[in-house]
């Protein structure tokens, strides 16, 4: 954890509401883009994330108590997580379940219930892992996924790759269990 | 996402296409009942989701930055704000007591209960 971060980590566990609420400035400046990219996986919408965040930066100034033993960056999101993000990410997706049929308890799953080896891995560190698991991907595979990552629709790919919407998709679900495979053999190395 | 009875590939390719767009309730919505029910029994989906979301993270969470986060803070603080008001202005409502000769008329259960 870098000195700015521990700082205000230090200012926010002060048991005056006052002083804590001074103290929000510099950790909202220290982990904003920590979080905010954190919440964009689940969410995937950048209003969304921040109407989150609001709140979740406002939970933890009246009960930061949570966050005293956070050694390291990684224990700092893995608390923020289970013990403030968590409730607010279920809320939201309760909220959007409202029309439909999965069940409220699968719903929930897709919020993750606890963290998997995955989901607790800094933003650099999936990067790389991921960068590496992309590595062990057949060409078609990769390119699909590099396709969808800059953002095209599965047609677009389907016309890249010169084949069918169908079987752009399968290719694109059978490459995602592929990954996962690949990047828990890296999780378990680390 | 027009199409109806999709297979669970189909299904996970348009989550993660939702997802990726910020439009999951666009997906759910979508859902048929019987496709609720695949995803329900299906393991391989939830396995998927998680990968499904780390290149999500990794691929568009560059988005979600903002260049001045000094908006932002300003919104946590009038949050704050809010709160500290209604923290104030919740005990004194609660602390107002009532009439000593009422206070008696109480059983005795429910004095306690107010004590504590």
């Amino acid at each position: 954890m870098n000195r700015r971060l521990r700082n205000a980590l230090k200012g926010l566990l002060a048991p005056d509401a006052d002083r804590r609420r001074r103290a929000m400035e510099p950790f909202v400046r220290a982990t904003f883009d920590m979080f905010i990219r954190y919440l964009y996986r689940y969410l995937g919408n950048e209003v969304e994330c921040e109407d989150v965040l609001e709140d979740v930066y406002a939970d933890i100034w009246e009960d930061p108590e949570r966050l005293r033993h956070a050694g390291s960056e990684r224990e700092l999101i893995r608390t923020v997580y289970m013990y403030y993000m968590r409730k607010h990410l279920r809320e939201v997706y309760r909220r959007m379940n409202r029309h439909m049929y999965l069940p409220q308890k699968d719903m929930e799953n897709l919020v993750a219930p606890e963290l998997g080896i995955l989901d607790s891995l800094s933003q650099a560190e999936l990067g790389q892992i991921l960068h590496r698991a992309m590595g062990r991907l057949k060409a078609r595979e990769r390119r699909a996924v590099e396709l969808w990552m800059e953002g095209m629709s599965s047609r677009a790919i389907a016309n890249d790759l010169r084949t069918t919407v169908g079987a752009v998709k399968m290719l694109k679900s059978r490459t995602v269990l592929k990954l996962k495979k690949v990047l828990n053999e890296y999780c378990d190395k680390c | 996402m027009a199409d109806i009875n999709r297979t669970i590939q189909e299904l996970l390719s348009d989550y993660a296409g939702a997802l990726r767009d910020g439009c999951v309730p666009v997906f759910l919505k979508s859902l048929t009942r019987q496709e609720g029910q695949t995803i329900t029994s299906c393991g391989e989906f939830w396995d998927a989701t998680q990968v499904v979301r780390a290149l999500n993270g990794v691929g568009f969470a560059d988005k979600a930055i903002t260049a001045d986060v000094g908006l932002f803070i300003s919104r946590v603080d009038a949050k704050i704000a809010s709160r500290l008001k209604k923290a104030k202005t919740s005990p004194r409502r609660s602390s107002r007591r009532r009439p000593s000769s009422e206070r008696r008329a109480l059983p005795e259960h429910q004095r306690t209960e107010e004590t504590l």
